[in-house]
């Protein structure tokens, strides 16, 4: 198979109730997770692009194919659904109850001979071709949803749109499907979107992220350089960042920076564009890359740098790491550490620490706007199309 | 036993059956489907003959069929006091039923199937016959079976409306009138007891539907919130 790399391109806007939709887009052959807080839109993204929701205008162009064109001065365009044949995927499977998953994933192929036998395939891909003849009750969640993933796939469409599509399932399917979906994407050379209200999701399964916050994207880029430069302290907290510090700008100083922090110098790496010296700005340090420090032995070079005085007001063993609270000042900072660290040390409440993290654990993010790092290019006009 | 009562009311509940069927169906199915103004007032007014006393259904219907009504004056058709007539009365009284169960039942297809099934490319044709149809069969043969049962049955606005012919427009509910009244019990006992057995056959076969373990949905679908998933906007 010689397919290029399908592009999919989606700038639309639609007025709701409550809600304004302006999502901009480009997404290649990659896993494009789409991250938000119920009722951001992410839904409706999918449904704009699936056909299943005309926007009141823009564009959405997979390749040559316009499926919606609503703009002035261009010719309306809007493709229905089963025009466009995009593989959805939903959060409650929706198969179809009454066929089998043979025949659910025959639905877009044809139920005869070679729609079946191609059918088959798919089911066989998934793991399921033992499965083939039971109805959907008679199957658990997460092979349902691998018989829907199958039913998307059968539509041939380059692009696979899942809808908070693992969240019913429990933790370890959800992992296993995941594996299977990174696999299929690079497999197949899809354009996967993928919709989740949850982080861990998020993380599992992306390369690049979308945060969605009330109708418009807060920020997308890769998941890395979403976590290490956050646009906003929005998009921070949505991250998960916690320990947040406002200061003052002191110094600036090549790739070095110095803030005030209510007396405290915090030293800190400097983002691009570096902040004016005087200026105000809001820095995140992550949980678990704070250190307690032990006051017996020598500085290592984790902790040589903004060192920090505080009382322990609470511990919580956390899932993965373990979670200490210390009160600097009248500020609560958040310690994650692994279960096994830090025997030697008195951790229990009441007791006084020093805590120290590096500078290049420091996040600074500018105070106002909206900083939209993305990696793409913006949509070249496209002079050629078929309907 | 009065053969022909007999075979003139199962004439009579057949025909009507069809009718019921054909106008009922995609009744319900548009009134399942869209949302204009005065919809409720449309549905109270199919609802009322089961509620209305069947001389006032009776009454109507000798309006509409009678001398003076378009049908009449315009298209020179004549049914009152022939069993077409019985027809009619029995489509008005067993339609409220047929749209009442088939309605319900095509509301209760999850929308998101149809979405789903629009996503993977098929036709609002194809989706109808192969999806929402085949999700609601329970309901709309419950529906036919109600309705055919009560046309069947129907006695009132019958009578007003083809009288009581014995031969010609005398269907098995009036035969039965007429036995009493005429203190032929031993007839009316027989005829009774048909009567009771088809109503009984028809709503046991209704109740097994209604109660088959296909058609409840798993109780795990139920308790799974829906969250943003219903929020599907058009």
């Amino acid at each position: 198979m010689t397919r290029k790399q399908p592009q999919l391109y989606v700038d639309i806007r639609r007025r709701f109730p409550h809600l304004t939709l302006a999502i901009q887009l480009q997404v290649g052959a990659e896993i494009l997770v789409l991250f938000g807080p119920s009722g951001a839109g992410k839904t409706q993204t999918l449904q704009a692009i699936a056909g299943l929701m005309t926007p009141d205008e823009g564009q959405i162009i997979l390749d040559q194919t316009i499926f919606f064109q609503r703009r002035p001065g261009l010719p309306s365009i809007n493709l229905p659904p089963r025009r466009r044949r995009v593989g959805y995927v939903f959060q409650h499977y929706a198969l179809f109850p009454h066929m089998t998953a043979l025949e659910n994933v025959a639905f877009p192929t044809g139920n005869d001979a070679q729609g079946r036998r191609h059918a088959y395939e798919l089911l066989e891909r998934m793991n399921l071709a033992h499965l083939a003849h039971r109805k959907p009750h008679e199957l658990s969640g997460g092979q349902q949803q691998r018989v829907a993933i199958a039913r998307a796939l059968a539509t041939e469409s380059p692009i696979l749109l899942l809808d908070e599509a693992f969240s019913a399932l429990d933790q370890p399917v959800r992992d296993q499907l995941h594996a299977d979906l990174r696999t299929l994407q690079a497999e197949r050379g899809l354009v996967v979107i993928y919709v989740t209200h949850n982080l861990d999701d998020a993380f599992a399964v992306g390369q690049r992220i979308a945060i969605l916050r009330e109708g418009q994207i807060e920020q997308i880029g890769t998941l890395d350089a979403v976590c290490r430069f956050p646009a906003n302290t929005r998009v921070a907290r949505m991250l998960g960042l916690s320990n947040m510090i406002k200061g003052q700008v002191v110094a600036v100083e090549l790739n070095r920076l110095w803030l005030d922090w209510n007396g405290v110098r915090i030293e800190a790496t400097c983002p691009s564009p570096a902040p004016t010296v005087g200026s105000q700005v809001t820095a995140f340090v992550r949980s678990e890359e704070i250190r307690l420090v032990y006051p017996d032995r020598p500085l290592t070079r984790f902790v040589d740098h903004n060192l920090l005085s505080g009382r322990i007001v609470e511990r919580r063993p956390g899932r993965r790491l373990y979670h200490v609270w210390v009160e600097v000042g009248t500020t609560m900072i958040e310690i994650a550490h692994p279960y096994t660290a830090y025997t030697g040390l008195d951790t229990s409440i009441g007791q006084v620490v020093q805590i120290g993290f590096r500078p290049e654990s420091v996040v600074i993010i500018p105070e106002a706007g909206r900083l939209i790092t993305t990696q793409q290019p913006v949509a070249q006009p496209i002079s050629e199309y078929r309907r | 036993m009065n053969w022909s009562a007999f075979w003139l009311s199962l004439q009579v509940a057949a025909v009507a059956t069809v009718c019921i069927m054909s106008i009922g169906l995609p009744l319900a199915l548009w009134l399942a489907r869209t949302n204009f103004p005065g919809q409720t007032i449309l549905e109270t007014i199919l609802m009322l003959p089961l509620i209305l006393p069947p001389s006032v259904v009776g009454y109507y219907l000798l309006l509409a069929l009678g001398r003076g009504s378009p049908l009449v004056e315009w298209f020179h058709i004549r049914l009152l006091f022939s069993w077409p007539a019985a027809v009619v009365a029995a489509v008005v009284v067993g339609l409220p039923l047929m749209i009442q169960s088939s309605r319900a039942a095509l509301a209760n297809v999850d929308p998101r199937l149809e979405q789903a099934a629009r996503t993977l490319g098929a036709g609002e044709l194809r989706i109808l016959m192969q999806i929402t149809l085949p999700l609601a069969r329970r309901g709309i043969i419950a529906g036919i079976v109600l309705g055919a049962a009560r046309a069947l049955g129907e006695f009132g606005a019958t009578l007003m409306v083809t009288g009581n012919i014995p031969g010609r427009t005398q269907t098995l509910p009036i035969a039965i009138y007429d036995a009493v009244q005429a203190q032929r019990y031993q007839d009316a006992n027989l005829m009774v007891l048909v009567m009771t057995a088809i109503a009984f056959v028809g709503l046991w076969w209704v109740r097994r539907l209604e109660r088959s373990p296909e058609a409840v949905t798993p109780l795990s679908e139920v308790l799974q919130n829906d969250q943003e998933a219903t929020a599907i906007v058009r």
